[in-house]
């Protein structure tokens, strides 16, 4: 038996984050000229702040989905597909409908949304018809749905467009809350933002409560962990798997659809695409959350907090390397995972279930 | 069973029965599983089904759970005749089952899992009513006399309390009739007594209860009527009282049986594995065995009695060289094995049947000759330069599973398409043909019928009889004090007792279990009082 080092515990994690975190603002604070000095005041920038939020929209909407079909036992890793796919719909279509034009009615908005939304839900379906019908192995059902999605994007953008990247179609605006939006901070950030925005915080608390007050989130959990009690208990495995599957397609749809309209206002399909694997980032947010919802889109803040902070720095023209801080997530969940070991996998994830068998 | 329960037995003889199945004859595709079988179970009543691995009584009941469908015949609860297409059909109309392997999720709550599928909404659906679950089991609790933290975890509770989990789980659905799996496989002998206990609470208030099990001793003890399958069919409907062990193992197997293992002395040689102040700590790092001695000899069977639990496992662990012990040393064959890897015991000679055959014993997606060379992939008999000659193992596959009676007869067949018994039949036999000079076996019969249980004591006989050393572990006191030429008591990692097995009573043996050091007994043999056996 290997003896692992022991573990230092959530605990001393966070306490020497906090460590690290007090001397950095305790430098900043005394030497304001400094790199720690212009990091502190990008960090305290609201304009920092509201980047993170709407950077975080496909994270945190890709990772509440993710979380629903590995906790029914099925690890979605095609999410990052589904985020392209849906980005790319949702451009396509506001494009058709205002035919080329970049200042739109918001309704036609809303067409490539919802269809963006659909789009993905599709995908999702026939990912599930793969692993749950023909019991396919979900990691490589998931790789092909992110490669299909990966080539299939910029090619129908060429036949369009003639290029990779599709032209601009304007992007959603400002939804302003009265009275709220007067607030001090809470009221910029989060009363005074674009629609996706409202939708990714409404449906962490949704996805939240649907995993863990209803029946059927109840099944969901059971599906991951025990299909066989699940099924001698009256519930149909596959049902309830079909329907985590589709729940993730939806929730990336509106993270991908979201994100595109939202966010990007076009589509660039060109290398890794627009999405550029915050689809995977979304994994390791969920892993890093334990499978928590809110957790998930609190992870989600973090990484994209990391993001934003890099872009600003690069506008202040401090160079950080994007690919340095795009290995961020996926060396804090393997920190997390060896060091905290809180995150445990549905012990039926990646396994098909046959209600047959003995 | 006491003249008053004789009494209402006889008047309830006219009530309508809770089950009775009716001719019922399941085929499948070259098999005839159920052949007309008939089951007559009266209300209130515990109810055994007896018979062999293979004897075609889990099919009976899955029958009755809607599982199969019967090829022919009718089913009838409550005196309705009844068809059922799915689990669901069956426990509508009042049949819950209880489960072997539990089904039960490890990380939900109580609560949760006895709810499940079907739980009580508020809100339009949107919610799932907690507070009504708590409420409605806590009533059923009262009423049965159960004791369940329904807050707690299920991965929290021991083997005992999740079968009542499960029990709760049948009954919340209204169950009327309970049917159970082997229920007694996987408990210890206090949970068994518990879990009677269970069936009378059940029974006094009107509930049905069939079981199914292979051990004579249960149907005896347990059950109010017995009846007994072979080879599909129904050979004989009895009451216990009427009847003794002999007989009903004669109508099981359909001979006479040896129920006594039958071990002549032997001349025992050198010691072939000795251990001295072995200390081992489990998964946990809680030290689990404490400084244990032992020596097992040529020609000897040395056999460990405890409750499940109590440091054998850990001690067998670092017996055979699957965990390191942090103190202590263990020598084999005259040499000091203790930082010997796994593969260089097997090479010199010791065998090991494994506690748990899924986990340990089989590679279950594998097919039988595949599993046949587990072990052996590197000996000589095998291999030839570094390639395995794949027609030697089908052979030897094909010798193991003749002469250890593995059913189906077939070597491509995957393991885990088995019955549990047949795997162990198999395990066994891969095990023991090895030629060890030492065979360490963990439970070496559970599951296994009492047909093939003679078998395997009698070869771990014969290997005592060839002069080879044996370890025999077993939660079945009837096992170790047959086969055993000394037997040592094992409690919370340390012998409490190493004795001549014909020297002491299952009582005497049944408190050592339960930690009673010898010296503390006032009456030193024969107490006879059988109730506190492992009561404590």
């Amino acid at each position: 038996m290997i003896e692992l080092p022991s573990r230092p515990g959530r605990r001393t994690l966070l306490v020497g984050l906090g460590a690290i975190t007090a001397v950095w603002i305790a430098a900043g604070l005394a030497f304001p000229d400094s790199w720690a000095g212009a990091l502190l005041s990008i960090a305290a920038s609201p304009s920092t702040h509201t980047a993170m939020l709407r950077l975080a929209v496909p994270i945190a909407l890709a990772a509440i989905g993710g979380i629903f079909a590995e906790k029914s036992g099925v690890i979605n890793i095609g999410i990052e597909g589904l985020l392209i796919v849906s980005a790319f719909s949702a451009i396509l279509v506001t494009f058709w409908l205002g035919a080329g034009e970049s200042t739109l009615a918001l309704s036609h908005h809303w067409w490539g949304f919802a269809v963006g939304v659909l789009v993905s839900t599709l995908f999702a379906l026939l990912f599930a018809i793969v692993c749950i019908e023909f019991k396919a192995d979900q990691i490589i059902a998931g790789l092909a749905v992110w490669l299909i999605a990966l080539g299939l994007a910029p090619f129908a953008s060429r036949i369009v467009f003639q290029s990779p990247n599709t032209a601009g179609v304007g992007r959603f605006e400002n939804v302003t809350i009265p009275v709220l939006s007067e607030l001090p901070v809470v009221g910029y950030l989060l009363f005074d933002t674009p629609p996706q925005v409202y939708i990714m915080l409404g449906a962490a608390v949704v996805g939240w409560y649907l995993l863990n007050r209803t029946a059927f989130g109840r099944w969901v959990v059971a599906s991951g962990e025990n299909p066989k009690a699940l099924d001698t208990a009256g519930v149909d495995v596959r049902r309830v798997r079909y329907a985590a599957v589709l729940l993730s397609g939806v929730f990336a749809g509106l993270g991908g659809a979201g994100f595109a309209l939202g966010q990007l206002g076009t589509f660039a399909g060109s290398g890794e695409t627009a999405i550029g694997g915050r689809g995977f980032i979304a994994i390791a947010t969920y892993l890093f959350a334990n499978y928590h919802p809110i957790g998930a889109l609190l992870g989600s803040f973090l990484f994209a907090g990391l993001e934003s902070v890099q872009i600003q720095l690069q506008n202040l023209g401090y160079a950080v390397p994007t690919e340095l801080i795009r290995t961020v997530p996926y060396v804090t969940v393997i920190v997390v995972l060896v060091f905290v070991g809180k995150t445990r996998l549905p012990e039926a994830a990646g396994e098909s279930y046959d209600a047959d068998e003995d | 069973m006491t003249g008053s329960e004789t009494a209402t037995n006889d008047a309830r003889a006219d009530e309508e029965l809770a089950v009775h199945l009716d001719g019922i004859t399941k085929r499948f595709p070259g098999v005839v599983a159920n052949d007309d079988v008939d089951l007559r179970v009266e209300r209130g009543s515990v109810h055994a089904l007896l018979g062999e691995n293979g004897a075609g009584k889990t099919t009976l009941m899955n029958v009755l759970y809607g599982l199969y469908e019967p090829t022919e015949g009718r089913v009838l609860v409550d005196g309705t005749e009844r068809s059922f297409d799915r689990p669901r059909d069956a426990i509508d109309a009042g049949v819950g089952m209880i489960h072997q392997h539990f089904m039960l999720v490890e990380t939900m709550t109580v609560a949760e899992n006895i709810a499940l599928g079907n739980e009580p909404r508020k809100w339009g659906g949107l919610a799932v009513d907690r507070g009504r679950i708590d409420r409605e089991v806590r009533d059923l609790c009262d009423r049965y006399g159960f004791d369940v933290d329904l807050s707690a975890t299920v991965a929290e509770l021991s083997v005992g309390a999740r079968q009542r989990v499960e029990i709760l789980k049948a009954l919340y659905r209204g169950a009327d009739v309970l049917i159970f799996d082997e229920p007694t496989a996987v408990l210890t002998p206090q949970e068994v007594e518990d879990l009677y206990g269970v069936f009378e609470e059940l029974t006094e208030r009107g509930k049905t209860i069939v079981f199914i099990t292979h051990k004579l001793g249960e149907a005896m003890h347990a059950a109010d009527g017995v009846t007994v399958l072979r080879d599909g069919r129904a050979v004989a409907s009895v009451e216990p009282a009427e009847t003794t062990r002999e007989e009903l193992a004669e109508l099981m197997v359909g001979r006479e049986v040896l129920l006594e293992a039958d071990s002549d002395p032997v001349e025992t040689g050198d010691p072939v594995l000795s251990a001295a102040n072995v200390t081992v700590e489990d998964d946990r790092g809680v030290e689990a065995v404490s400084g244990i001695d032992l020596e097992v000899r040529a020609g000897e069977v040395f056999g460990i009695a405890g409750v499940d639990g109590n440091g054998q496992s850990e001690l067998i662990e670092a017996i055979t060289g699957l965990r390191t012990p942090d103190g202590g040393t263990v020598r084999f064959d005259g040499e000091d094995v203790t930082d010997w890897s796994r593969r260089r015991r097997i090479e010199g000679g010791m065998a090991h049947v494994p506690e748990d055959r899924h986990e340990q014993g089989l590679v279950m997606p594998f097919d039988l000759v595949e599993n046949a060379v587990l072990g052996s992939q590197r000996s000589a008999r095998f291999a030839r330069s570094g390639r395995i000659d794949w027609a030697d193992v089908r052979d030897h596959a094909e010798d193991v599973i003749g002469t250890y009676d593995v059913r189906p007869p077939d070597a491509d067949a995957h393991a885990e398409s088995l019955s549990g018994g047949n795997q162990q039949k198999f395990v066994v036999g891969r095990e023991l043909e090895r030629d060890p000079e030492l065979a360490v076996a963990t439970h070496p019969t559970r599951g296994v019928d009492i047909g093939s249980t003679e078998f395997i004591h009698e070869r771990l006989l014969d290997l005592r009889r060839e002069g080879k050393a044996v370890l025999v572990v077993s939660s079945n006191l009837d096992e170790v004090q047959a086969l055993s030429d000394r037997l040592a008591v094992i409690y919370e990692g340390e012998f409490v007792a190493v004795t001549d097995p014909d020297d002491v009573t299952e009582e005497e043996l049944g408190l050592l279990m339960a930690g009673e050091r010898p010296d503390e007994r006032t009456q030193p043999a024969r107490a006879g009082s059988a109730d506190a056996g492992g009561e404590r």
